[in-house]
């Protein structure tokens, strides 16, 4: 077993030795070549900086927050376009989104183990203009004629979209929670387990995230098979997620990394198909200035992506230490 | 596409090529007969053919010489007929909606009309089949009738005018619904979705439109069969032993001879009588399938009769197909004290079509009518669809005048009954508290139109009070089959082309197990 590889950075901190936190960088390490020639899976021994490790998957979450963040900006941008900005506070998710990209990318490129006082602001902000906003929707679904029927959930302002500001705020709180982590502790959020939190907390929005392209997709009939991937695969994922903060062990779960891994390329595999299915509409790219409007919305698929990168960043957690 | 002489009996010569005939062509050449599908209009090509013209487009209209009379002349050529490849699917509405089960035993449930040879729960089956070929954009689900299943596509969303009508009944208390409709609401094959131009009753340009020229032609074409347009079918010719043996037709010029083993005719509730009753001859001196002398009798439309007001706010009524809700409410309610339903629906009349409303029934014109159009953006109306009952005064007959193709002119007469009118006035105070409710102003009545052709070769139990029996095989005349809006015994309170659709579909299943018999 060899320590060195499974270390990257290491600080020293006086009586670190002594730590109750015995959490470890990572669960799984590529151990470098035995004497037999092969690599060895191994598991990194418990006496790493939690510190380290807490920043860097915090800026993992950063990323995925960003990533939510800018399919929001796009998406919005888009949809509230075609709104015409009606109403004046149509302007919001465009600020909090692009103020949310903003310190994520800040908080990606930020190695220091620890939260920021910007960006913590920024994403509760965030998460709260979510919540502003899908109040918002769910009055203009109810206000018009029908109320809450397949028609308004179909074509009022759709109620899970602000759901992803929601989303990519909550994440960036919680990756400024994982970064938050003293050098000597388990990370917490909010005094729960950090990995198995984060974990309930991802598959939750996956999950509500499903229930978008659900909705969205059964409005188009399902009319191309592919349309039914998001509601096939990611719910696998927020399964398997959700069953991995129900349990303490600290055991690798190669099976739900690559469904993660799966989730996360299908956002990007969506946005292909999206620009597909722009073609579809009448003109096609020809006519793009309407049909990207009026076609399948391009930056939506993303937000899949980056709720896996958060789901990675949740089992990365869950497996370096036992909860 | 597959060409066949003329010379050569084929197994059947469709003579239309609408919600009736097409359907039949594609199912018939899929299972294997040989068919010609003769139509007298072109053969369009929308997306070169069509343009966003109202003028232009009466192309796709039946406008040829008519003699109409009777209390109420029906006015005729724009929306009950159309002449092209497709049929009046061509220019129709979309709407496409399911009859209440009752209609189809009008006279022992409901006590008025005839009963239909047809069990619901059989049609209910191909209302179904219909629905899919023609991936009706409808509600999840339907507020009325008995239980369907979801339409294959999701409803559209609501224009101006459809949310008027919500408002409206909402503020009275009735249901309504999202209408199902025959536009794609997404991608279908090499199809698009719906753009909402609003130009649907003259012509889509989009191909989003389900007409039967972007469905069932194309299956039929590629199961074999050949569609021959602007081939005006004159005469049915049929032989000593009493079968017909073609048809004959004028095609470039000249008149032709199609040899065949069944003649369908599905040219609707005019041309249909028309064709039979100008196929008389020494056997059959009254006209072919004639004997009970019922062809061309018991012709029904439906009242079309509208509300009109304006909004404060913009509607623009005229985008997006114009019929995108519906209440049927009254269609099956039966408290009220007459006989029959009515459904109406939300209106985009195009600018000339508003220009005629404006001048017919409020009498505007000049200067006035010119302020008047300025508020088009703001007009909104309610349309209802109306059973009219079957009365074997009203009829299509020959008159001595030729058109030109050398045809006898047919003669639609029509009078309303005191059952219609007393609908009318139900509907039109319905409809005007709708509007008012929903916030409109100004409101005004247009009384005067109607839409839609039924009744003039029904069918039925006996050969003596029907002229086709259940499978729409004449009673005189084995070999020949009539199937389009003329064997509906009652019309009922919706539009017609769904269950056209679904008795065409029915046909060609009776067709292929009467065949499969040796009973053709």
């Amino acid at each position: 077993m060899n320590p060195t590889a499974v270390i990257s950075r290491r600080r020293e901190h006086a009586g670190d030795t002594k730590s109750p936190s015995t959490w470890r960088r990572s669960a799984l390490r590529r151990a470098p070549v035995t004497k037999r020639g092969a690599h060895q899976w191994t598991r990194a021994p418990r006496n790493e900086r939690s510190d380290e490790l807490a920043a860097q998957v915090g800026r993992r979450l950063n990323g995925a927050s960003g990533t939510l963040a800018a399919s929001v900006l796009f998406d919005s941008g888009i949809e509230h376009y075609v709104g015409a900005f009606h109403n004046p506070a149509m302007i919001t998710p465009l600020i909090t989104a692009a103020a949310s990209l903003a310190a994520s990318l800040h908080g990606v490129a930020d190695r220091r183990p620890a939260a920021h006082r910007f960006r913590d602001t920024v994403y509760a902000a965030a998460a709260l203009a979510g919540c502003a906003g899908t109040a918002f929707h769910l009055y203009n679904i109810t206000k018009r004629p029908g109320g809450l029927c397949w028609q308004n959930l179909f074509y009022a302002a759709p109620v899970g979209a602000p759901m992803a500001m929601l989303l990519s705020g909550s994440l960036g709180f919680l990756a400024e929670r994982v970064r938050d982590t003293d050098a000597h502790e388990d990370p917490k959020i909010l005094g729960l387990p950090a990995g198995r939190t984060l974990a309930a907390a991802t598959s939750a929005g996956i999950a509500g995230t499903v229930g978008e392209a659900a909705l969205l997709h059964f409005r188009g009939a399902f009319q191309n098979p592919l349309m039914l991937a998001p509601v096939t695969i990611p719910p696998v994922a927020a399964a398997l997620l959700g069953r991995a903060s129900l349990d303490s062990s600290d055991r690798a779960r190669p099976f739900t990394r690559w469904w993660l891994r799966l989730t996360a390329a299908l956002g990007f595999l969506g946005v292909g198909l999206h620009v597909f299915g722009v073609h579809r509409q009448m003109g096609g790219w020809r006519n793009w200035r309407q049909n990207v409007m009026s076609g399948p919305p391009i930056p939506a698929p993303p937000s899949f992506t980056g709720l896996a990168i958060a789901g990675l960043a949740a089992l990365t957690l869950l497996e370096s230490r036992g909860e | 596409m597959r060409q066949f002489e003329e010379a050569d009996a084929v197994d059947f010569v469709v003579v239309g090529t609408g919600a009736g005939g097409a359907p039949l062509i594609a199912g018939l050449a899929e299972a294997g007969f040989s068919v010609v599908g003769l139509d007298a209009g072109p053969f369009f090509r929308p997306l070169e053919d069509f343009a966003s013209d109202e003028t232009a487009q009466r192309q796709v209209f039946w406008t040829d010489e008519r003699i109409v009379d009777g209390a109420n002349p029906i006015v005729m050529g724009d929306n009950n007929s159309g002449k092209a490849v497709g049929g009046s699917t061509v220019h129709f509405a979309m709407v496409s909606l399911r009859f209440r089960p009752e209609w189809f035993k009008a006279r022992t449930l409901l006590g008025y009309g005839a009963d239909w040879p047809i069990d619901w729960q059989e049609i209910w089956e191909y209302y179904g089949r219909a629905e899919r070929l023609l991936a009706i954009s409808g509600p999840v689900t339907y507020p009325w009738g008995p239980p369907r299943p979801a339409y294959p596509y999701r409803e559209h969303q609501l224009n101006g005018a459809a949310e008027v009508l919500a408002r409206g009944c909402e503020a009275m208390g009735l249901a309504w619904t999202p209408t199902p409709i025959a536009t794609l609401s997404a991608p279908r094959g090499d199809a698009h979705p719906c753009v909402y131009r609003g130009f649907c009753r003259v012509g889509c340009s989009t191909n989003a439109k389900q007409s039967q020229l972007v469905t069932s032609i194309p299956r039929a074409i590629r199961a074999g069969a050949e569609i021959r347009d602007l081939a005006m079918v004159g005469r049915i010719e049929v032989d000593e032993a009493g079968r017909a043996t073609g048809v004959h037709y004028l095609r470039q010029g000249r008149w032709r001879f199609q040899r065949a083993r069944n003649v369908i005719v599905a040219g609707y509730a005019i041309e249909t009588p028309r064709l039979l009753l100008n196929s008389a001859n020494a056997q059959f001196p009254e006209g072919l399938a004639n004997s009970s002398g019922l062809v061309g009798k018991y012709l029904m439309t439906q009242s079309n009769q509208a509300v009109f007001g304006k909004m404060d706010q913009e509607v623009r009524s005229y985008k997006a197909p114009p019929s995108l809700t519906v209440t049927e409410h009254w269609n099956y309610c039966d408290e009220k004290d007459f006989f029959g339903g009515y459904c109406w629906m939300a209106q985009g009349p195009l600018p000339i079509e508003w220009v005629n409303v404006l001048t017919g029934s409020k009498g505007l014109w000049g200067r006035a009518l010119r302020e008047e159009m300025k508020d088009y953006n703001h007009q909104v109306g309610l349309k209802m669809v109306g059973e009219m009952l079957p009365d074997p005064r009203n009829q299509v007959t020959l008159t001595d005048e030729l058109d030109q193709y050398g045809l006898p002119v047919p003669r639609i007469t029509y009078s309303w009954g005191d059952n219609d009118k007393a609908m009318i006035a139900h509907a039109l105070d319905q409809m005007q508290m709708g509007l008012e409710a929903a916030g409109a102003r100004d409101v005004f009545r247009q009384e005067n139109d109607t839409c839609h052709l039924y009744g003039t070769a029904r069918m039925g139990f006996d050969p003596e009070t029907s002229v086709v029996d259940a499978d729409c095989r004449s009673w005189d005349i084995p070999n020949l089959w009539i199937c389009d809006g003329s064997i509906f015994p009652t019309c009922g309170g919706v539009n017609p082309s769904l269950t056209i659709v679904a008795l065409s579909l029915r046909t060609v299943d009776r067709i292929k197990a009467l065949a499969s018999r040796g009973d053709l």
